[in-house]
């Protein structure tokens, strides 16, 4: 079992979380609400993992007051490319943190980059992007 | 007396050495990888998808993606047990898949997705049980899986 697998996924999760913010507001209504959903949904995983984390004695890592965009999110589709993007990053490093766990810290790990790779591929039929899926989510191409 | 013992001594240990040699090759097949029917299963779903765009073009947009999610899939598998490439023939899987799927082009589809469900279930024990060395490529497996629950529809 590895604290460190889990506190990176933290990170990510923070950053996730942060990122919904300025994506949303550039949305649809229809997407906004899958954002919100989205959002909450990293929320959960960011909850339980600050108290996986601290169970394990390690301290969970802190947000960032602000996180830098890649880019400018001056229309929709720029926020649903952010948005596709987030979810593949996040999807990466729960993927990289099943080698480093067992039970139900991997069972954990692997919930959550499914959740990430649906999303994903929901973002990415939003944008209409084809094909909407990848061969495998999480992996480096 | 004598010659009758140095026969028999001769012939013993030739005797021997066939019967034990056969034994052993009969006795320890090498043992199947655990992957094993996770390789089949990925090679069913690939035949069905193909199997469906056969009989309905209209669905081959949507299914040749997830077909050939699979087909890498399969590779992807076999590179990590070490088997042979699988030829397509020689696999009961997509033989039995090859089949023209029964009914509709939406009854097809509510099968693909069904299929892909319980893949995505296999994939995700699989992953669970899995050694650190394989678990990454498992999970990436499962959560293929269930990605396309979002587009066969």
């Amino acid at each position: 079992m590895s604290p460190e697998a889990l506190a990176t996924a933290l990170d990510a999760e923070h950053a996730a979380i942060y990122a919904y913010g300025p994506i949303g507001v550039r949305l649809d209504t229809a997407s906004a609400a899958d954002a919100r959903q989205a959002e909450a949904a990293h929320r959960s995983r960011r909850d339980a993992l600050v108290i996986r984390l601290t169970a394990l004695g390690s301290t969970p890592p802190p947000a960032a007051p602000s996180y830098a965009l890649p880019y400018p999110l001056t229309d929709r589709t720029a926020a649903l490319r952010l948005a596709t993007e987030i979810e593949e990053r996040t999807a990466a490093v729960w993927r990289a943190a099943l080698p480093e766990t067992a039970d139900a810290d991997r069972a954990t790990s692997l919930a959550a980059l499914t959740d990430c790779a649906v999303r994903a591929t929901r973002w990415r039929r939003r944008a209409g992007v084809s094909p909407a899926t990848v061969p495998f989510p999480g992996r480096a191409t | 007396m004598l010659t009758a013992a140095v026969g028999a001594v001769v012939v013993y240990p030739m005797a021997g050495c066939g019967l034990f040699g056969d034994e052993d090759e009969k006795a320890q097949p090498p043992a199947p990888d655990p992957l094993a029917p996770l390789l089949a299963e990925a090679l069913s779903l690939a035949g069905q998808h193909e199997a469906a765009m056969a009989a309905f073009p209209v669905l081959a947009e949507r299914l040749t993606p997830v077909a050939e999610t699979h087909r890498e899939h399969v590779a992807a598998l076999t590179k990590v047990i070490k088997a042979p490439e699988p030829s397509a023939s020689a696999s009961p899987g997509t033989t039995a898949s090859s089949a023209p799927p029964a009914g509709d082009a939406k009854a097809t589809l509510a099968a693909l997705r069904a299929a892909e469900q319980k893949g995505q279930k296999t994939a995700a024990q699989a992953c669970q049980a899995a050694p650190p060395e394989r678990a990454a490529l498992l999970g990436s497996i499962a959560a293929a899986r269930a990605t396309h629950l979002e587009v066969v529809r």
